[in-house]
């Protein structure tokens, strides 16, 4: 036990004897499987594993999620120190155990940071005079004084985690149980998340982290745990990970533990092409062709311009990165290019021949009920064999008649992109595409892109991935407050590129 | 200046109580109450803003009252009077909404013996306004994107399409952020049988007492309790 | 395997997810309601709003209903803040206890019936009456609404929005087109929830 903790608090060892859990009303289709898994206090470990493992389950199970508040079928035992959670209550759980979940925008239930943070310690009773002390260490600890007193709709998705971490933090909890808090951040705010575990770690806490981005915590992690089928298949330490290789982390469907050997790997890709003399001889040849734009601008006050662009230049027929950090105006360039917003005369020049917007929440633009209809809805005339033959394109034909709200997120981010295929536009934006996707999740979709670009689409895509990027972008734009700052082909510059994103993220850890 | 929020539940509920029940001139009497609350906030701009197109529109209802404008003219004016009628009990809520904190708002009803089942479903339902319209933003934006508008030849063959293209989306959405609120609120230990503490302090002060008695005088004078109260009729 | 349970029974959690969605479903009814009622700032349209409010909040009234656990606690709250809400913005304090007890009815058809179509049909009919309500001002205080209205509006419409109130049969029509209302969205909600929400899987 680390010096200078109080003498009371507790070692809480975290020890699951043979669960096993299933959704369902029977074992016969259990998610987690006989699971052995002890974590020590003051322990840092990752579960990784692909999507639908399990992992997610595991953290639930030891925040006590399951068995008290999700139904389904469970036998064995989760203890907390000495205490089996099925006999606490989750109140009594929360003053051991905080957590921390993946979407920012629904975690809260107050407008103010401050009363977030507070919220805590008040739902445990305790003093409004410790609770204040609380708060105000919290506020310091975590560097956020900026964002004291404000409201948390106006905050971006990194600050919003930040406050859920500074909430959990203040109520001084033994075990910080996290469920993919990284997958709608960008770099800086990953990083600022990583520092922030660190901290925790070195107060001597205990963290589960269950994350496919295992580079941000290579340097804090004690164990990665990987988790298939429900079970603990492989545990390493990070090193040990990061010595088998990328090749190897990839083959297990998790994303790079070092953003580091990112290069070597986007090299091998476009070597790889340059055999095939596929993409690199077109990106050379397709440069004349372009596609412009002109003024782009917008503004909620014309000093502050969010985005003044006079001219943007997308090379025809292959997918452009959109980089730059968070409020960089990226968000908004889309939604000019799409006709979303700004003035009208921008509005009508771009309905003739605009650009299509694949959202991040691809829920929002599925309307009907089947994914043929879904591409049928925007066509003119509607044509139901050209639509058939859009869903073979993607992969989507054995669906056709299922809800498109009921497929997987894969698939339904491909049902998105079939109807801006069936619109007719030949600009399709994508807005942060492969958030919280893990390795071969992330392939498919750069997949399905190149074949996007192959059949004549311009693509342009907001990314915060380096390694997606190196897998299927060829250009690369990057943006600073509202400005395009440069544009470069990718061809040549891969370490210019991650060295670029990733800069400010190894600055914070070191 | 800081009100106590059982205050402003008083505040709102006299100011807006009287919208339909009550002379205009009452409500006058609370917006000037209100207006003095939000310039001690600093909002100062905001009540310049409402007094000018207030006042405005008043010339111009007393403008309008003597010309003949015809049937469907009558029919304009007083929908628009109604939005008239209503201003003032916006103003009032504004005030409220934007200078109380969720946590004060739970204190303020806990005090006043109001059951954490009643004030955890209201507190929901403010915090989510906000949240309502990003999500119905973003779906008409999608639909924009498809050409699904009001007034199609698509939707004019079916009506109900519209309700349906709008409403599907929306409500997938909100019960999936439903769900994820509930998990989030219920492990940071938030249950309807536990006692909560808050950070907030609050409590009556004498500004508190000013606007009670303020509040009460008035309703006292639309009761007709003073002999004033002929004089303010005579009012507008 | 020895120790085998179904998990998630406890009520004191399931109850504060039946909060949530109070909180979350409320905030979407006042929205639609207020969208659709914003027809009726036409007066001839007045009594063609209570018909548009309950068609358009059928439907999620139907998948709130089938989403709670406790349907006479929820429903009851659910009409109590639209009532308690409606009394803010100036419709006189008897529209809260009309909501209350609303509420209440509505919750006791989801009980006795279930949550079969059958219950939600007669629940969201018996919600339906809640935005009617919303006029009962007018007739129950006549005088001072018209003596507000007679400062600004010309003698003619006065004297038709006298008319209007001095009969009670458009306020029986504001409830009847509203109930109707509720009848139609009844079925198009009915089979939204099999044509969507039970193929997604929200809805077993």
């Amino acid at each position: 036990m680390p010096k200078g903790r109080p003498i009371e608090s507790i070692i809480m060892t975290i020890t699951l004897k043979n669960v096993s859990f299933s959704y369902t009303d029977s074992l016969y289709d259990a998610v987690i499987k006989d699971l052995n898994l002890e974590i020590r206090s003051g322990e840092c470990v990752i579960l990784a594993g692909e999507s639908g493992c399990g992992k997610t389950t595991i953290s639930k199970l030891i925040n006590g999620l399951i068995p008290l508040y999700q139904s389904g079928t469970m036998s064995g035992d989760v203890l907390l120190g000495d205490k089996n959670t099925a006999d606490m209550t989750l109140a009594e759980i929360s003053r051991y155990v905080g957590s921390v979940f993946q979407n920012p925008r629904s975690q809260f239930f107050n407008i103010d940071t401050d009363s977030e943070i507070a919220f805590g310690c008040e739902n445990l009773g305790m003093d409004p005079e410790e609770i204040r002390e609380r708060v105000n260490r919290v506020v310091k600890e975590f560097h956020i004084e900026h964002l004291a007193g404000r409201n948390i709709f106006h905050l971006s998705g990194g600050e919003k985690q930040k406050i859920a971490c500074a909430s959990v933090s203040a109520t001084d909890p033994e075990i910080f149980v996290l469920d993919e808090p990284s997958a709608n951040l960008d770099l800086k705010s990953v990083a600022d998340l990583a520092e922030i575990v660190a901290r925790w770690k070195k107060a001597g806490k205990t963290v589960v982290v269950v994350e496919h981005r295992i580079h941000y915590l290579r340097d804090i992690a004690d164990r990665i745990c990987y988790v298939k089928e429900g079970r603990i298949a492989y545990e390493w330490t990070p090193a040990e990970l990061e010595a088998k290789g990328a090749e190897y982390a990839a083959s297990l469907g998790l994303r790079c533990v070092n953003l580091k050997q990112l290069n070597e790997m986007g090299d091998a890709r476009l070597r790889g092409h340059d055999k095939k003399g596929v993409i690199a001889g077109e990106a050379k040849q397709s440069l004349n062709e372009i596609l412009v734009f002109y003024d782009l601008h917008f503004a909620y006050n014309r000093k502050f311009p969010i985005l003044d662009i006079p001219t943007l230049t997308l090379p025809w027929g292959q997918i452009t990165a959109l980089i730059g950090h968070n409020g960089a105006g990226k968000s908004t360039l889309a939604q000019v290019l799409c006709g979303l917003c700004g003035a009208w005369r921008q509005k009508r020049k771009v309905r003739k021949y605009g650009a299509y917007l694949i959202m991040q929440d691809v829920n929002h633009q599925l309307f009907t009920e089947s994914v043929l209809e879904e591409v049928l809805l925007g066509m003119d005339p509607p044509n139901e064999k050209a639509a058939l033959e859009i869903l073979v394109g993607l992969n989507l034909e054995q669906y056709a008649y299922e809800h498109p709200m009921a497929l997987s997120g894969g698939q339904k981010q491909r049902v998105a992109i079939g109807s801006g295929v069936s619109s007719g536009r030949d600009i399709v934006v994508f807005d942060e595409p492969t958030s919280g996707l893990d390795y071969r999740q992330m392939l498919a979709v750069s997949a399905t892109l190149q074949k996007l670009a192959a059949s004549g689409k311009t693509l342009l895509v907001i990314t915060h991935d380096p390694e997606f990027i190196l897998n299927c972008c060829s250009n690369i734009i990057r943006m600073e407050h509202g400005k395009i700052a440069e544009q470069y082909p990718l061809q040549g510059n891969q370490e210019k590129l991650v060295q670029e994103m990733t800069t400010f993220s190894f600055d914070c850890l070191g | 200046m800081k009100l106590d929020p059982r205050t402003k539940l008083l505040l709102t509920l006299v100011a807006n109580g009287m919208i339909f029940t009550a002379p205009l001139a009452y409500s006058i009497l609370m917006v000037l109450a209100t207006s003095i609350l939000l310039i001690f906030e600093g909002k100062w701009r905001f009540v310049c803003a409402f007094f000018f197109v207030y006042l405005g529109a008043g010339v111009f209802f007393d403008a309008v009252k003597s010309l003949d404008i015809g049937t469907s003219g009558t029919i304009i004016v007083a929908s628009l009077f109604l939005i008239y009628r209503i201003m003032p009990g916006c103003v009032v809520l504004y005030y409220v909404m934007t200078t109380t904190k969720v946590n004060e708002f739970m204190a303020g009803m806990s005090r006043m013996h109001v059951p954490n089942k009643v004030t955890i479903p209201l507190i929901v339902m403010i915090r989510f306004f906000p949240t309502l319209f990003d999500e119905a933003r973003d779906i008409g934006h999608a639909m924009q994107m498809r050409g699904i508008r009001l007034f199609s030849l698509r939707t004019l063959t079916n009506p109900f399409s519209i309700l349906e293209y709008r409403l599907v989306p929306l409500l997938v959405s909100l019960t999936k952020i439903a769900d994820e609120l509930s998990i989030a609120v219920v492990t940071r230990g938030l249950s309807p049988e536990t006692r909560r503490t808050c950070i907030a302090t609050i409590g009556f002060r004498v500004q508190d007492v000013i606007v009670f008695v303020y509040c009460l005088a008035v309703v006292a004078l639309l009761c007709g309790i003073t002999p004033f109260s002929v004089i303010l009729e005579d009012g507008p | 395997m020895s120790n085998i349970r179904t998990t998630g029974k406890k009520s004191s959690n399931t109850l504060v997810r039946d909060l949530v969605n109070v909180g979350i479903f409320a905030a979407l009814y006042v929205v639609l309601a207020g969208i659709a009622a914003s027809v009726g700032f036409i007066p001839a349209f007045i009594i063609v709003s209570t018909f548009m409010v309950s068609l358009v909040t059928s439907v999620p009234l139907f998948l709130f209903f089938s989403k709670v656990e406790r349907p006479l606690l929820c429903c009851t709250l659910l009409c109590g803040f639209f009532g308690v809400l409606m009394v803010f913005t100036g419709h006189g304090i008897s529209i809260s206890a009309i909501g209350i007890v609303l509420g209440i009815v509505s919750g006791l058809c989801l009980k006795v019936f279930h949550k079969s179509f059958m219950g939600c049909f007669l629940a969201n009919v018996t919600i339906s009456f809640l935005p009617s309500s919303m006029m009962i001002p007018l007739w129950s205080s006549t005088e001072e609404y018209l003596a507000y209205c007679s400062s600004v509006c010309d003698a003619a419409y006065i004297a038709h929005l006298n008319e209007l109130s001095s009969s009670y049969w458009p306020l029986i029509g504001l409830f009847v087109f509203g109930a109707l209302g509720a009848v139609i969205g009844g079925f198009i909600a009915r089979r939204m929830m099999k044509k969507h929400f039970e193929r997604i899987g929200l809805v077993r």
